[in-house]
């Protein structure tokens, strides 16, 4: 029995690869084994966790979920491709401001999900923003801490 | 090596000094996706293996077909305990001689299900996961026993070392005018980082390189030298960040040695990671227990005996004692005690270490126990824990070295509004959701060792600390930059510190809320040594701008140096080692007693037997907390909601409180878990945990937290450490769990005695 490999295309925090895959292949597994994205954490591997929170054409995905033969002619961004020319996104900057982390493998999962949050509307008030960022789990314990620095970012991002 | 060199304000607002609140170090590195885990290093030549375990849980393997995994795609290697190479038998963690006898990481013999039995190695991660699953494997099941509640697991084995009585305390109980009598229960809990177990193994010669997230890298390096029989020193432990460990990444486990078998078997370096399923039964979580508290006391509720009895699983080969009986001796004076406890065999993994395992169930039977003799007196739960406060230690006889339970009894009372609490249960409300108020309170021991940290002065005035102890989100990276700096006299911004390799000077186990006190005090006294050597070159060298002076000594600020006067030169730390003609200045600062061997500090670094007692010399050293929890449960469906927490916390001197207040919140978050969601459900006949992942075994997600508020009520011990702090890390979980049930008690009227807290238990 042998498999066969696809020719994908990825367009990655605006860059492009050409990588041959094989069909079952996991966006998760492409960006962290194949183009050393490391940023986008595997914490269970079935969409439970939210560590692997990536943004597709803008909307936040689960890139272990995600083939990457799927993505093939969208955008895809990571948590490297956050920042804009060495300055911090606001959601970046807040989170280390409210200390929204300890051991930090959830945290590039939390911001992608806290950008899109913001961007969703969904920050509003604090039980919005628990409620939208209940899909991110951190076993640290930051959530107080990871609310605080939504709501800080989403003041910045509006105004 | 991991290196963290980031600006952070200015020095001006105190931040940079210990005790301040700077912002984490390795923040930037984690928020920005550039901060590299252990198997995230890009290696050349990297195979991929998977594991395959055992569906039963007692046993033998009778065969295993691994004919269409051999001939499936990409496949390297089949490993099974016929194929593997044979290993040592490595010394437990006290550093036991082990038996003479070979170790094999896969098993024929099966103990519990999820036992490691066979492993794939592939070119790619896909091909092996694909191949893993066309492994073949037939068994001759045997009867087990699935847990405690297995109608064979029998009353266990006494462990005598845990038994701790003073006084009659049976008499003592049979003649009280007042007796309570209850069994606490708590799961099976498993600790669950965000960043599953794994490694990369690869060999060089008899040279090995582990990248493994790890809460103690030279205890691993040891484990892994003595499985394979080479020197201490060819083991090189890489662990530049940990995603989350909470006592579970401190032993090396048999996964780690399928991985450094394959890699050496294949001469390539292997990358082995535990699927989120198998980190259920790769490693042990905490021990499901059982605890019976008696307590006797008199009308006016002051106790005039305690009887406990515990019990906790341990595996059918392991032994793991969850010391139940910690708390109990030690939160209230007592005249008569009596505490014993016996360990089952049960055909699980060994259970493990996680968040103040023992202090954690412990404290959960006496502060349930002791509100529940706060109803039957009929006096306040706060008062009655005033009332039999122990003002020493009433089991090992002596003074606390620092007791701030009483402070943070009043702050957390006055901050929660604890006065306007009305008394009798059911009686606060807001519509149909009934209100409780519930307080407990809790400790955990300050376990001391001994570290050790190199100190450099750069040639560009900078200053660089090494030291093989990790960050695992405590704040090590954070606290020894503030330490240097403070030492020294630079500004934390010109601090690198380096951690997380075996190849540093060593440390011990990360583990019991023991890093903090012990790395700043190596550094402290390394980082003293480099300063008395600057300003002993600044004063004695001739070529020095100082030398002229003739002063006593100089003073080193914000990276300056000059005369305590103000008189004289004023220059920096790198134009006096120009002038000097010194690239750099090193110093190595251990806490080891003055005469200590090399022996005595391999064993130091590599075991846990030098670990010294919390009761040595004339003190009992422990934090302490209270936590005043609020609930809402709804009347018609039983669901509990915490709605308000305010937990006041004697850690000592806090290094860095913003970062201590972060991982407060999160240990009593990880106890708002354990109340209210967490419990391993194992399945009757064949002892799988059924909820074997993260959307099964609840943790608490966003939405389950309210916002927590933490006063700091410690002042600084220094029979504890050397700068004065004592346990953050594992504290404040204690006594989250009894609080949550006795606020349940007081908005329902039901008293839920066995965790978690789950509406069936309340309708």
């Amino acid at each position: 029995m042998t498999r066969t490999t696809v020719p994908v295309h990825l367009d990655i925090n605006g860059d492009h690869h050409e990588l041959q895959l094989e069909p079952r292949v996991t966006l998760l597994d492409a960006l962290r084994d194949r183009l050393g994205l490391t940023g986008t954490k595997k914490g269970c591997d079935h969409g439970q966790c939210g560590a692997c929170t990536v943004h597709v054409d803008g909307e936040r995905v689960l890139a272990c979920l995600t083939l990457a033969a799927q993505v093939e002619g969208r955008t895809v961004t990571t948590i490297e491709g956050l920042a804009r020319e060495g300055e911090m996104h606001p959601v970046q900057a807040a989170f280390l401001e409210q200390d929204a982390f300890q051991c930090g493998y959830c945290t590039p999962g939390q911001i992608m999900s806290a950008v899109a949050c913001i961007r969703e509307g969904h920050a509003g008030s604090d039980e919005e923003i628990r409620e939208y960022m209940a899909g991110n789990l951190c076993r640290c314990g930051a959530y107080p801490h990871i609310v605080a620095a939504v709501r800080q970012a989403a003041l910045e991002v509006q105004s | 090596m991991t290196v963290h060199n980031i600006r952070h304000g200015d020095a001006s607002d105190g931040a940079e000094a210990v005790g301040g609140r700077l912002s984490r170090v390795d923040g930037p590195a984690k928020i920005t996706g550039a901060a590299k885990y252990a198997v995230e290093q890009q290696l050349e030549g990297l195979a991929y293996a998977v594991l395959v375990e055992s569906t039963i849980a007692s046993g033998k393997v009778r065969a295993i077909d691994t004919k269409a995994a051999e001939a499936a795609p990409g496949v390297l290697q089949v490993l099974t305990p016929d194929t593997i190479i044979s290993l040592r038998t490595a010394s437990d963690w006290f550093g036991t001689p082990p038996p003479d006898k070979p170790y094999c990481p896969l098993a024929r013999d099966i103990t519990f299900s999820g036992q490691h039995v066979a492993a794939i190695v592939a070119e790619t991660f896909e091909q092996a996961v694909a191949a893993a699953a066309l492994v073949k494997l037939s068994y001759d099941e045997a009867p087990s026993i699935v847990d405690l509640s297995d109608a064979k697991a029998g009353d266990g084995i006494p462990i005598d070392a845990m038994t701790k009585e003073w006084g009659d305390a049976q008499a003592a109980f049979a003649s009280a005018p007042v007796r309570i009598c209850a069994a606490y229960n708590t799961p099976r809990e498993y600790q669950a980082p965000m960043e599953p177990h794994g490694l990369i193994a690869r060999w060089e010669g008899d040279q090995l390189t582990v990248w493994e997230p790890s809460q103690w890298l030279d205890g691993m390096a040891r484990t892994y030298a003595e499985w394979f029989g080479v020197p201490f020193e060819n083991v090189r432990l890489v662990s530049p960040y940990i995603g989350g460990g909470f006592g579970s990444k401190a032993l090396a486990l048999s996964h780690g040695a399928v991985a450094a078998c394959a890699a050496k078997m294949l001469g390539r370096p292997v990358r082995l990671v535990m699927t989120r399923p198998q980190t259920f039964t790769g490693y042990g979580g905490r021990a499901a227990t059982r605890q019976t508290v008696t307590i006797g006391a008199d009308a006016q509720g002051k106790i005039q005996s305690i009887v406990h009895r515990g019990v906790n699983e341990t595996s059918i080969d392991g032994m793991w004692v969850e010391p139940l009986g910690s708390v109990t001796s030690i939160m209230y004076a007592t005249p008569n005690f009596s505490s014993k406890q016996n360990v089952v065999r049960v055909n699980s993994v060994v259970p493990g270490a996680m968040r103040a395992p023992g202090e954690n169930p412990s404290a959960f039977g006496i502060e349930s126990a002791i509100d529940e003799l706060a109803y039957e007196v009929g006096i306040d739960p706060l008062e009655i824990r005033l009332r039999n406060y122990a003002e020493q230690d009433p089991y090992a006889k002596k003074a606390w070295s620092t007791r701030q339970l009483r402070e943070a009894f009043a702050a957390g009372a006055e901050r929660f509004g604890w006065s306007k609490r009305s008394p009798e249960p059911r009686s606060m409300r807001d519509g149909n959701q009934l209100i409780g108020w519930g307080v407990a309170a809790g400790t955990y021991p300050v376990r001391r060792a001994y570290g050790e940290a190199i100190v450099r002065i750069l040639a560009d005035g900078s200053v660089e600390v090494e030291s093989s102890s990790i960050d695992m989100g405590q704040g090590t990276y954070t606290i020894l930059a503030q330490t240097a700096a403070e030492t020294v006299g630079v500004r934390a911004d010109d601090v690198v510190v380096k951690l997380g390799d075996s190849r540093f000077p060593r440390a011990g186990v990360t583990g019991g809320s023991r890093l903090a006190g012990v790395m700043t005090g190596a550094v402290y006294k390394a980082a003293t040594s480099a300063l008395d050597q600057l300003v002993g070159l600044a004063i004695s060298d001739p070529r020095s701008p100082f030398h002229a002076l003739q002063a006593n000594t100089l003073v080193v600020a914000n990276g300056r140096i000059g005369s305590p006067r103000g008189d004289g030169p004023d220059v920096s730390i790198a134009e006096l080692l120009k002038s000097v003609g010194r690239d750099h200045i090193e110093a190595t600062g251990d806490t080891m007693p003055a005469n200590s061997t090399p022996e005595d500090r391999y064993k130091n670094y590599t075991t846990i037997a030098m670990a010294l007692p919390h009761t040595e010399g004339d003190y009992s050293r422990h934090s302490w907390c209270a936590h005043f929890i609020e609930v809402h449960v709804d009347e018609d469906f039983g669901t509990v909601r915490v709605s308000r927490v305010v937990s006041a916390l004697d850690s000592g001197r806090l290094y860095n409180p913003k970062l201590a207040e972060s991982q407060w919140k999160g240990g009593i978050i990880m106890g708002i878990g354990q109340a209210l969601l967490e419990e391993g459900i194992v399945d009757r006949r064949h002892g799988r945990i059924v909820n074997n992942n993260l959307a099964d075994y609840l943790v608490p997600t966003n939405a389950d937290i309210p916002d927590i508020e933490v006063i700091s009520v410690g002042i600084p011990d220094l029979h504890s450490s050397v700068l004065g702090g004592k346990g953050v890390g594992e504290l404040a979980i204690v006594g989250v769990a009894p609080a949550i049930a006795n606020a349940v008690f007081h908005a329902t009227g039901k008293r839920v005695r066995d965790l978690p807290i789950t509406l069936e238990k309340l309708i």
